[in-house]
């Protein structure tokens, strides 16, 4: 069965406000795809596309497909688990999973046999009878996977649904979530401002920002190879200098730094010479022994974190701060506040990006 | 309690507040009812007689309404009446507080209800009197009928029970209107959209997801909807027709016509007495607990 969704260029406006700028993605059947961006740039507006609450403005939903145009909420292939489950208080474990069943008047022997298979599915068998008041926070979450399964949707939408968990569970219901999608092949939309839990389940990740989408890819080449120097900050911890481009040769690109001097990058955008630009180099890209095609900037320690298996290092340069992580076993006794150090990185770890640029 | 207010405000404002409350409880609530079921015991006697041989306790009056048949015949109808002008409250009601609860925006909602309350700030003998201009043979009402060509002639709302119904549901609209708003506006409307994402429709989503959370909110409605109306006066005495008469008109009567104040005494706690059965029925079919309506 044809699962996909295509928001086939799709606008939507509330009056003045254009909550999505003009998008066009298409989200492949049995894909696991994530909406990763901080709040209120829009990801919760999609999915309320795609699930019928809010009819876009311009452009198009399309599932498996088919136009979704004048298709209300109720009649829709989708199925979503809300970011407060949203569980019915006044009804028992299998009368929630079965709801969407009762409402399709499938009988009650098939519905019975439908929860019974769903509650094995998320490992709370025999619960069926339980309130919803009952149940622990991750049964709750389970419960309203499992209600959400029951109508067998062609797509599934999750909104935020591990945000109200600790970290422990949440990071239990990431490996389960993943496990569930593998089992179902369902399409799984899931909606996020924490990159953790997008990169670790995604297929893809569409990254968000001011109702646009600013980069879409899998998680290792978002991390890896950002787009636009929003991606590059947001998606995990990034050390940017700002500095304006002198050159471009071949891919490469050399920035005058004010003080640190001219430092030089991958570049691979519509960046110009004499452009604004921001220089971005991982904590974990940093060297303290220079190697060849190796840049060098001076600096000095101001912090030293022992995390254990890595270093953390907070270090001020004459222009700006750096973060830098080093594997533990490169600690030695002249790593201390105050002391000089030169922090190196690759040529080819570091990437130049414009000011404000999109895909 | 007396500890609490004393720790609060000391001891002197204490016995103050909770003093008044004693006296209001008991001077203005509960000596006046003891009087009242100590009148319906006794017999109407001349004042000569009072405290004689003759003034002795029996339930005499109590036994007047099941003899009476026409009196008896009223007291089921205002019942009955009462039940109906519930359910219509209700029905009215419901969709304009679900409305106002979910549906319309803030501004929206803040305007309706104070729409909705000005015309209580009118008097509701007035209130009542307007509506029977509007129902008159010759009103307004008719007229607008008839010139839609609804009706070829003018319809009598006034002769039966129509007019009596009318201006009971519109003068208790909000007392069943805010308990079910209430209600309503606590419910997640996320709890909503779940529903119609699973696939229901509005009718199911109302009935399984909506009315089922309201529910404290309708019973505190109904029950105030209905005790009130049970309890009508001034309504049925002026959209009432000879054929339409209402229990406490009864009472009414007793009391200041017939002059018989032990009589119309036991009237008015039979009526109490089956209201409150009425309506502990009523919960305990619709399985509602008296913690439920107190939230």
């Amino acid at each position: 069965m044809d699962s996909s969704v295509h928001l086939d260029n799709v606008v939507m406006q509330f009056g003045e406000f254009t909550a999505i700028q003009k998008t066009d993605l298409q989200i492949e059947s049995g894909e696991f795809f994530s909406f990763l961006g901080p709040s209120g740039c829009g990801k919760t507006t999609i999915l309320n596309m795609i699930s019928g609450f809010l009819e876009p403005t311009h452009g198009d939903v399309k599932i498996g497909g088919q136009s979704m145009r004048g298709v209300p909420a109720n009649k829709r292939p989708t199925s979503m688990i809300f970011q407060n489950l949203a569980l019915f208080p006044l009804m028992t474990v299998a009368e929630n999973i079965e709801f969407g069943l009762e409402v399709r008047g499938v009988s009650k022997a098939e519905r019975k046999k439908t929860s019974d298979r769903l509650l094995e599915l998320v490992a709370l068998d025999g619960s069926g009878s339980k309130k919803v008041t009952e149940l622990s926070g991750g049964q709750r979450q389970r419960i309203a996977i499992a209600r959400a399964l029951a109508v067998e949707p062609r797509v599934l939408l999750l909104d935020e649904p591990l945000s109200a968990l600790d970290l422990k569970l949440r990071q239990h219901m990431r490996a389960e979530l993943k496990d569930i999608q593998r089992k179902t092949g369902i399409t799984f939309i899931y909606i996020t401002h924490d990159q953790g839990e997008a990169l670790t389940m995604s297929d893809r990740v569409g990254v968000m920002s001011a109702g646009r989408l600013q980069q879409v890819a899998d998680p290792i080449t978002l991390y890896r190879d950002p787009h636009t120097s929003f991606v590059a900050s947001f998606v995990g911890e990034n050390n940017g200098i700002e500095g304006k481009v002198l050159s471009l040769n071949n891919g490469m690109a050399e920035m005058d730094c004010g003080q640190l001097g001219r430092l030089q990058g991958r570049v691979h955008n519509t960046v110009k010479a004499g452009d604004q630009a921001t220089l971005f180099i991982r904590p974990e890209h940093f060297r303290l022994q220079a190697e060849d095609n190796m840049l060098t900037i001076p600096s000095k320690i101001e912090e030293v974190n022992f995390e254990g298996a890595y270093l953390t290092l907070n270090a001020n340069t004459a222009a700006t701060k750096l973060a830098i992580q080093l594997g533990a076993h490169q600690f030695s006794e002249s790593l201390v506040a105050g002391a000089d150090i030169s922090l190196s990185y690759k040529v080819e770890d570091a990437i130049i990006l414009g000011a404000a640029e999109y895909v | 309690m007396f500890n609490q207010l004393k720790a609060r405000f000391g001891s002197g404002l204490a016995v103050g507040v909770i003093g008044m409350i004693a006296i209001w409880i008991i001077a203005m609530v509960v000596l006046p009812q003891l009087l009242m079921v100590d009148y319906s015991f006794r017999p109407n006697l001349l004042p000569a007689e009072i405290g004689g041989p003759k003034d002795v306790y029996s339930l005499v009056n109590y036994q007047t309404l099941f003899t009476n048949k026409i009196h008896l015949e009223i007291f089921f109808k205002t019942i009955w009446s009462s039940v109906l002008v519930t359910g219509l409250t209700l029905i009215v009601s419901y969709p304009i507080a679900f409305y106002l609860a979910k549906v319309a925006t803030p501004q929206k909602a803040a305007l309706c209800l104070v729409l909705l309350i000005i015309p209580f700030w009118i008097n509701e003998i007035l209130r009542t009197f307007a509506w029977y201009i509007i129902l008159a043979y010759k009103g307004p009402l008719n007229a607008l009928l008839l010139w839609l060509g609804f009706i070829h002639r003018p319809i009598r709302f006034l002769s039966g029970d129509g007019g009596v119904l009318i201006g009971m549901v519109y003068a208790y609209i909000l007392f069943m209107i805010f308990p079910i708003y209430n209600a309503i506006e606590s419910l997640d409307t996320n709890q909503i959209k779940a529903a119609r994402n699973l696939g229901a429709g509005w009718i199911r989503t109302h009935w399984r997801v909506v009315i089922p959370h309201a529910k404290p909110g309708i019973a505190t409605g109904c029950i105030m909807t209905f005790m009130l109306a049970a309890g009508s006066y001034a309504v049925p005495s002026i959209l009432g027709s000879p054929g339409s008469r209402w229990f406490t008109q009864i009472i009414y009567n007793w009391f200041f016509e017939g002059g018989d104040w032990n009589q119309g005494a036991a009237y008015a706690f039979l009526l109490l007495v089956i209201c409150i059965g009425f309506i502990a029925l009523v919960m305990r079919v619709f399985k509602v607990g008296l913690g439920d309506i107190a939230k």
